[in-house]
């Protein structure tokens, strides 16, 4: 408790191929930074955020302190990456708009993180809209991933911030409280 | 041997961290202590997760290493910031300690090990992501500019084109609606690096003062309000594009300048005698007959030969053939995914008739208002011809008086126009005479000539 407030720590994951923009949208949403050079991640890197408070519903004010993991290594699927979803309560499944095979390969990406994780939410990201004029075959390949998942899908730009807070923010509405 | 063990760990710059079952901690040693920025004394952190946050989620896991049911729980490269802001990477092994109901936390630095990781992952991905970005920018051109009519083939192979030159100006011409936005971004994402910016200033927004000061930018007191200098949008869009939309409501002197900056790829800030190099793309689009605004004298005749060079006419959709029905067709499935109703999966064959008659004087913007229409209120698997609410069209005699190589019969054709005027107006002569443009008296003469009364 914080001055009347429950702190509730939660842990989400980004998953998703390299270079589709996990560290960026971390650092937008973290930091409200953005960076034009790729560095590709290796291992695990935590970053937190403590999210506005919300009510609980039983009059309790609870708050949200996210532990936000951004992973590399998604082309394989051993011990240690289990250990990274471990505990995960939710998901952000990225995927690149002008790579139609990010999106596609988040079905087998999503399917180990349900194995360790059956009842985490995951919400599903089209990221880099910013490059792409329109709403193309990414986005419905997406969509497709998305509802065998039952999970909603956002379209967003890590560069501009467009629709970073409210993915975020989306996901932690689907988080069990508690 | 215990201290050939701390000599080995020391030399493998390998710290150890004694905690309890609780996951309390009992001890950090110097080696650690170095490795993650703590003090000499004191720790800062009460349990292991404090320290360490990825092992969140794996506590049981922990547990079970602690009462032997699991050898050890490895996590690899944990990015760690050290006080410079340097990235360093540690190897985390989690083992059971000697005393019962204490564990060990095996850190080790392998920074080095790493960043050769991350240089090798690194250019193997870029080499990927710059195979993607080829395939990708050769996509984006049939991708996004929709038809197979020879019109909008014509577009397609001039886009092609002018993406190989990237510091060429191009002027889009076209009906409003025909997508000169669009085709200036596929021109932009086509033609230039990922990063690139793509600056776009609507002409006729602005007045001629901030317009000037907006393009060109200016220095701190070049007039009443610039508190400090600023770049203009033309030196702020680096080596990407610039689109000036609405090209022909640009005033006289203002052409002027902008001329001046084509030719010499230079720009003076207002108040400022020094000339900043422009490196930016330009395109200017218009909906103007730019050709007539010269006759006119409201556009300069050395900007639009020097606009002209390369330059792109936009077709309208009543000149695309079938391709109403292909862009149509797109425009369904994006709102399908976007209002939820993937049930619905095309349009009926007189849906289709009724796409294709239409004139479409507001071009792809009206046939996406059509569909955006229909897509909201449609309860069917297929769209009727009813549930397409069709602005009244211009009369486009181009279309309806094409006449066949072999000829054709004129009576014949009036003959038919006048039965299906029947049949859209339910026999309804009135209102058939008002669809033929005609009076109810003409037309009672002209069903009694052909026999059809």
């Amino acid at each position: 408790m914080d001055g009347g407030i429950c702190v509730e720590k939660k842990k989400i994951c980004l998953l998703g191929a390299f270079a589709v923009g996990k560290t960026s949208l971390i650092q937008r949403f973290v930091n409200d930074r953005f960076g034009d050079k790729y560095l590709t991640t290796i291992g695990v890197d935590i970053s937190q955020k403590l999210l506005a408070p919300f009510d609980s519903g039983n009059g309790r004010m609870c708050q949200y302190h996210l532990l936000i993991w951004d992973i590399a290594g998604m082309d394989r699927f051993d011990k240690v990456v289990e250990s990274y979803y471990r505990g995960a309560a939710g998901a952000l499944a990225v995927a690149d708009l002008t790579r139609e095979n990010t999106a596609s390969g988040l079905t087998r990406i999503c399917r180990n993180f349900r194995t360790v994780c059956p009842t985490a939410g995951i919400l599903f990201i089209g990221n880099k809209a910013d490059l792409h004029p329109l709403k193309g075959p990414v986005s419905a390949v997406l969509e497709q991933v998305a509802e065998s998942f039952g999970g909603q899908c956002r379209v967003t730009s890590a560069k501009t911030g467009a629709g970073v807070a409210e993915a975020f923010q989306l996901l932690a509405e689907t988080l069990e409280k508690g | 041997m215990q201290a050939a063990l701390s000599c080995l760990l020391a030399f493998k710059r390998i710290g150890i961290i004694r905690f309890a079952r609780d996951l309390g901690l009992v001890d950090v040693d110097a080696q650690a202590r170095r490795m993650l920025d703590l003090p000499a004394a004191g720790v800062g952190a009460e349990s292991l997760p404090d320290l360490f946050p990825e092992l969140i989620g794996n506590e049981a896991s922990v547990r079970n290493v602690l009462a032997g049911k699991r050898t050890a729980l490895h996590l690899e490269y944990v990015n760690r910031r050290d006080r410079q802001g340097e990235l360093r990477f540690l190897d985390l092994l989690v083992l059971a300690g000697e005393r019962k109901n204490e564990g060990l936390l095996a850190v080790e630095d392998v920074s080095g090990k790493g960043r050769m990781l991350q240089e090798l992952t690194q250019q193997r991905h870029e080499l990927l992501l710059y195979r993607n970005a080829v395939h990708f920018r050769e996509h984006l051109i049939s991708e996004a500019i929709l038809g197979r009519s020879p019109a909008i083939e014509k577009v397609r192979r001039m886009i092609r084109k002018i993406s190989r030159v990237p510091s060429a100006t191009v002027l889009l011409s076209g009906e409003s609606g025909t997508g000169k936005n669009l085709a200036a971004r596929v021109i932009h994402h086509s033609s230039m690096p990922a990063e690139a910016p793509f600056v776009e200033i609507n002409c006729a927004a602005l007045p001629d003062n901030l317009m000037e000061a907006e393009l060109f930018g200016y220095e701190k007191g070049a007039f009443t309000n610039a508190l400090s200098a600023r770049a203009g949008l033309l030196q702020e869009a680096g080596n990407g594009t610039v689109l000036l939309d609405e090209i022909g409501e640009l005033t006289v002197p203002l052409q002027a300048k902008l001329l001046s900056v084509l030719e010499e790829r230079k720009v003076r800030r207002l108040g400022s005698n020094r000339e900043v190099e422009i490196r930016a793309r330009i395109i200017a689009a218009t909906n103007r007959d730019l050709e007539r605004e010269v006759s006119a004298g409201r556009f300069r005749q050395d900007l639009f030969y020097r606009l002209h060079v390369v330059a792109v006419r936009m077709p309208a959709l009543r000149e695309m053939d079938q391709d109403v029905l292909q862009i149509a067709e797109h425009l369904l499935k994006v709102f399908a995914i976007e209002f939820k109703k993937k049930s619905v999966r095309g349009f009926t064959p007189a849906a289709q008739k009724r796409l294709l008659n239409h004139s479409w004087p507001g071009n792809v913007r009206e046939l996406r208002n059509c569909i955006e229409r229909a897509m909201i209120f449609t309860e069917s698997q297929r769209i009727d011809a009813d549930e397409l609410t069709l602005l009244a069209s211009r009369r486009n005699p181009a279309r309806s008086l094409e006449i066949p190589p072999e000829g054709l019969d004129l009576e014949a054709v009036e003959r038919q126009l006048i039965e299906a005027a029947l049949q859209r107006s339910g026999r309804n002569k009135s209102r058939a005479a008002q669809l033929l443009g005609l009076s109810r008296d003409t037309l009672r003469y002209r069903l009694k000539k052909y026999g059809m009364g």
